[in-house]
């Protein structure tokens, strides 16, 4: 990929937020999220992972997550264009009709060998949601009511206890391994692309708050805090790339390795950063027609999505032939 | 920031670049350690049979005594070093990169091939007793004569001088001018009258770092490396070379610990101490991802990125895994701390100096602030 096609990846999610980009909680409204869904379906990004060999890289879908992380949009980018579709392209399945999304425990995980309520998670859109279980059958159940969530921009609904169950198909070993590699990176270059922009955002108004006479910006304590973040924001997205990068080039393993490392990495990092932005935009930050604490929300959940940092430490831990 | 995509080119290239240096490795037996024979002495012994080998500068341009390849070519040489826990390439990287940039074609031709080689050893002059991270403060001064210099003053910090031939050395050239356009750079022969080298005994019980006294000596002009009043910037790049993370051996000597640790947690199994197992996991987490960064950062500089104020996110991220890895590396193996003179321990006081030497971890958030997020200046 060349540089001038990584920017142009960026440019087609970016085009979105300038007209669908809340500027304050309280647009969060039905009709303004199918109007965004829809402005989202209307590019056909559904078809860069469906196809196989697949039209866009791991790492540029990487990207578009990372750029869908940095506007306060409530479009389900990760769940119904890049998660679904990925999964139904592995299962080599070109008939499936529908806008699927992907199916999480209620605990934001991939669902384990215990049987659990599974949540339709990131569904703006959707009409069913893919569940993969433990040995890798892929089934397709239905949504139920909106689930409560505190990530106010994503949209979660519940999955009726006995929804049918319609088989899909089965991953094999390596290409579950690989779904999971796959999600993991797409979910943390969102957390990255979230933390990023809000330090930025940070970055700007430090510029142009003035205390004591001065621009706080100037001040020694306000710039460490933000080079401070600066490099966590660097940290993450570098492992964040290079784990999409080994999605393209390295065996599934080694893939899946790199995406957990990064999860591990930003759980903490995204987190960190958007603390200390907030610390610079200071009492505004804390009310609620300001767009910080929709940023807050998105990390702070996002640090369990799929797998927090208490899960991945001890497993990284072991030896790299024992894990 | 910067937005340029992970590609590394044709990675058969490279296999074959792999397979190349395994087989000489294979004919090539790492040298011992001769008992009481120093570090940088075994080290300079290391370097001069990598260099016959043509594993020394591969990314340096063939004229000048490298092999015109590319970062990623002297990246993967370190990564197979690591890999089979040799010692890591010489770090002369940034000093080849300022001669590159600033050295006329005579310099070039006249030093570069002998760096590599290491006929000639090389130290860094810049650091003084007043001039520590306020670096354009510095007082010596090159007092111009007839086609020649007069230098004296004192530097400090000094690594490894002692075993050095030449230093590329900052000194004052206009005591009017302010501080960023009044500094110059030359290349000091150690050997020359008025030269004396002290060394300094570290923490840990080393003598890398030096002190060096500079009384009334003489330098040829021929020696200034660039025009008067360049001095600054050439120590800003070299110095951006010096922190980025391609251009250190430090990498794979990190890895040779995380994986020592991980061994270690795998014989323990569940019997660690509470909360042992996941500050392994971090280290592990750190190491991989300043593995990661460094491929980003060689992906940036192939291509056609030069090393910038960037270099400072890389130095923070390297201190950070240094010195988390080698405290957690004492809790781990608590026995390192019973007694004196061990390798683990005087690596753990070593790793405190990473966010001091080189610009410490203030003056690099400073440089953050100012080059890279554009904030304002104080007043």
């Amino acid at each position: 990929m060349e540089r001038e096609e990584f920017v142009l990846v960026r440019e087609t999610v970016r085009s979105l937020a300038p007209r669908y980009g809340v500027t304050s909680p309280d647009e969060v409204k039905p009709a303004t999220r199918a109007a965004a869904q829809q402005a989202l379906d209307d590019m056909g990004l559904r078809d860069l992972r469906r196809t196989s060999p697949p039209a866009a890289t791991a790492q540029e879908c990487a990207l578009l997550a990372e750029e869908h992380g940095r506007h306060p949009l409530t479009t389900s980018l990760l769940g119904t264009v890049l998660l679904a579709p990925e999964l139904l392209r592995l299962l080599g399945d070109d008939t499936s009709r529908g806008t699927p999304t992907v199916a999480l425990t209620s605990e934001l995980r991939f669902p384990g060998p215990e049987s659990a309520d599974l949540v339709a998670w990131d569904c703006e859109g959707a009409d069913g949601a893919l569940c993969v279980a433990t040995d890798g059958t892929v089934t397709r159940v239905e949504l139920g009511p909106t689930a409560p969530s505190t990530d106010l921009l994503r949209a979660i609904r519940e999955v009726p206890g006995d929804t049918p169950v319609e088989t899909v198909g089965r991953l094999t070993a390596p290409d579950r391994l690989r779904w999971q590699a796959y999600a993991l990176v797409v979910v943390t270059a969102e957390l990255v692309g979230a933390a990023g922009s809000f330090v930025e955002q940070a970055v700007e108004y430090a510029r142009v708050r003035r205390q004591y006479g001065q621009a706080i910006g100037s001040f020694q304590a306000v710039q460490h805090l933000l080079a401070d973040a600066t490099v966590l924001v660097e940290a993450g997205t570098s492992a964040t790339r290079y784990a999409a990068w080994c999605l393209d080039n390295e065996p599934p393993e080694r893939a899946l390795t790199a995406a957990r490392v990064a999860k591990a990495e930003v759980n903490s990092s995204a987190l960190e950063a958007v603390y200390a932005g907030m610390q610079v935009f200071g009492g505004i930050a804390q009310t609620w027609e300001h767009i910080a604490h929709l940023y807050l929300r998105k990390v702070r959940l996002g640090a369990t999505l799929l797998a927090t940092t208490g899960d991945l430490l001890p497993a990284l831990a072991a030896p790299e032939v024992t894990r | 920031m910067t937005d340029t995509p992970l590609d590394f080119g044709d990675p058969a290239d490279l296999d074959r670049l792999r397979h190349e240096f395994r087989a000489w490795l294979a004919q090539h037996p790492l040298p011992e350690r001769e008992s009481g024979e120093p570090v940088q002495v075994f080290l300079h012994r290391w370097h001069r049979l990598l260099h016959s080998g043509g594993w020394v500068g591969l990314d340096v341009p063939e004229r000048y005594g490298g092999r015109g390849l590319t970062a990623l070519h002297q990246v993967a040489i370190s990564d197979e070093l690591g890999a089979c826990r040799a010692p890591g390439v010489p770090r002369i990287g940034y000093l080849a990169h300022a001669l590159l940039e600033f050295g006329s074609e005579e310099q070039r031709l006249r030093f570069l091939p002998r760096m590599l080689a290491g006929d000639e050893v090389w130290c860094q002059g810049f650091s003084e007793p007043g001039a520590g991270s306020d670096l354009a403060g510095m007082s010596t001064f090159a007092k111009r004569h007839d086609g020649h210099y007069t230098v004296r003053g004192q530097k400090l910090w000094t690594s490894y001088a002692q075993y050095s031939g030449l230093c590329l050395l900052l000194a004052r050239t206009d005591r009017s001018a302010p501080a960023h356009k009044s500094i110059s750079a030359f290349v000091l022969p150690l050997d020359r009258p008025g030269v004396t080298v002290r060394p300094l005994r570290a923490a840990n019980g080393d003598d890398e770092f030096c002190e060096l006294f500079l009384d009334d000596v003489r330098v040829e002009e021929s020696e200034r490396v660039g025009a008067e009043g360049v001095g600054w910037a050439l120590a800003m790049t070299t110095v951006s070379y010096e922190r980025n993370a391609l251009d250190t051996g430090h990498i794979s000597k990190y890895g040779l610990l995380v994986e020592r640790l991980r061994r270690h947690a795998a014989e323990r199994g569940g019997s660690l101490p509470d909360g042992l197992l996941s500050r392994i996991g971090r280290c592990v987490v750190d190491y991989e991802v300043l593995v990661a960064h460094a491929r980003r950062r060689t992906a940036e500089r192939l291509a056609g990125q030069v090393a910038g104020p960037e270099s400072s996110v890389d130095k923070l991220l390297m201190t950070r895994t240094e010195q988390r890895l080698y405290d957690t590396a004492l809790e781990v193996f608590p026995a390192e701390l019973a007694q004196e003179g061990g390798e683990l321990f005087g690596d753990y006081l070593y790793s405190r100096a990473a966010s001091v030497y080189g610009g410490t971890s203030q003056i690099q958030r400073n440089i953050i602030a100012k080059r890279i997020l554009h904030l304002p200046s104080n007043g």
